[in-house]
């Protein structure tokens, strides 16, 4: 198979991944749980992977690295935190429905900063005119799942601290792939996958939290500290971690970090881009597709989205499986996406990157899109 | 045998005490809290030896890593002792 479906989930990954699974599986038992040598070795596992962390993402201490088992789930956390029922919220025109949903179920009100793609300039002036005083929270992710638009995430952290609004960045499509500076950006949350660019496994996920930050719990339980105590304790991370560990998805998800900081994030990004950028000069020879991305991939990931003129995108998505290709296609849960780039009524088909992929598997997926699309 | 037990709010920040303890020079343990020294419930506790309790408390202040409590284990028993 050629997997360009990345942005859903990397599904090669690292060999050492599985391999660091499976060890989790006959050596540790749960962080803070005990005394004996399982229990402490699933504590200098989680310790371990959050120090990682901490490091890749300019955090200093590596008790505001919470794990989560998605990015969905840091994302609720977040924005529950930070907005009250029927709070005002800026979000970028971009947002994954794991944003919007969250905020609908709290009767947020929603202003959407609203700008063309692959224009961050505009996404900043949109912000500076939406970001009011009262303002509950911002929330803008890093790459955009659906186009690969890269968010101009800083301006808007400055926005956000000058006018002393909670930021919040959905990192979904970017951790493991494009710097991100907690400390430098002052961030409230900044919520990510383990098994995307992270390339860990499946169910996990990471929030980082800022400094000082009210965290709300989601889950209320067991967490090994206070135990007399019937109330959540107020420091992190057991705040937010009720419940045993996924000790195999943490041990997966060090191993991954440890993919990506030998590699280097450039090396990877670069990769991807070029293989993204690869696909986008080859699409423009085939007639009858729009293709989303400026010359030379500007302000854009390894995330390249097509709109067939004549096919529906599902037809051209089912086709393509059935000529083991696996694509992402409709509207990847995030219509706001659509709804900013004119996409809502078609949808789009989805090619997304790893470090695994290869030239020549564009090449063969190429071939493939022209004879689907003749 | 005589040692200092210096009680953590979690085993987390408990690692992170013993972190900081390595980076200054100073040998400890991470231990589970014997039940009866604490009314939090369960705790994890950080073991240095005696000499050791005097600039490994300054370390720990140093990056702001306080301790819930400080026991001395001496003669079988442990005795609470302020910081």
């Amino acid at each position: 198979m050629i997997y360009f479906d990345s942005a859903a989930t990397t599904f090669q990954k690292p060999r050492t991944v599985g391999a660091a699974m499976q060890e989790a599986m006959v050596s540790m038992s749960s962080p803070g749980r005990g005394g004996h040598p399982a229990a402490m070795r699933a504590a200098e596992t989680a310790f371990q992977c959050r120090s990682e962390l901490a490091e890749l993402f300019h955090l200093e201490n590596p008790e505001q690295v919470v794990f989560t088992s998605n990015a969905t789930h840091g994302l609720n956390i977040a924005v529950k935190s930070l907005v009250p029922r029927g709070g005002r919220v800026v979000v970028s025109g971009y947002e994954h429905n794991a944003v919007t949903r969250p905020l609908t179920a709290l009767g947020a009100r929603i202003a959407v900063a609203e700008a063309p793609l692959f224009d961050p300039d505009a996404v900043a002036a949109a912000f500076d005119r939406l970001v009011v005083p009262g303002t509950s929270a911002v929330v803008c992710n890093h790459v955009s799942n659906v186009f690969g638009f890269i968010q101009p995430v800083e301006e808007v952290a400055a926005i956000c601290r000058a006018r002393r609004v909670p930021f919040i960045v959905d990192a979904s499509q970017s951790a493991g792939i494009l710097p991100l500076d907690m400390e430098r950006l002052g961030a409230a949350f900044i919520a990510m996958p383990g098994h995307k660019g992270l390339y860990g496994p499946q169910g996990t996920g990471v929030l980082l939290c800022g400094d000082g930050v009210n965290a709300k719990t989601l889950l209320e339980g067991g967490t090994g500290s206070l135990s007399i105590q019937q109330e959540m304790p107020d420091f992190l991370p057991d705040r937010l971690e009720a419940g045993t560990h996924n000790m195999p998805g943490i041990n997966g998800l060090l191993a991954g970090v440890r993919y990506v900081r030998k590699r280097g994030l450039h090396s990877i990004c670069d990769r991807e881009r070029r293989l993204a950028l690869l696909a986008a000069e080859g699409l423009r020879t085939v007639p009858g597709v729009r293709i989303f991305a400026l010359p030379g991939l500007r302000d854009q990931a390894g995330v390249l989205s097509i709109v067939p003129e004549k096919k529906d995108v599902e037809t051209v998505g089912d086709a393509l499986a059935e000529r083991g290709i696996a694509v992402r296609t409709g509207l990847h849960c995030a219509p706001l996406a659509h709804r900013s780039a004119g996409t809502l009524s078609t949808g789009t088909i989805r090619l997304s990157f790893s470090d695994f992929n290869t030239p020549e598997e564009v090449y063969r997926c190429l071939a493939v899109l022209r004879d689907i699309l003749r | 045998m005589e040692y200092y037990l210096i009680l953590a709010r979690s085993v987390t920040f408990a690692q992170r005490m013993q972190r900081a303890l390595d980076r200054a020079g100073i040998r400890s343990q991470i231990f589970r809290a014997p039940r009866d020294l604490t009314s939090l419930g369960c705790a994890y506790a950080v073991r240095v030896a005696v000499n050791d309790l005097s600039p490994a408390l300054v370390t720990l202040h140093k990056m702001s890593l306080e301790p819930i409590q400080i026991f001395l284990y001496q003669r079988g028993l442990y005795r609470e002792v302020r910081a």
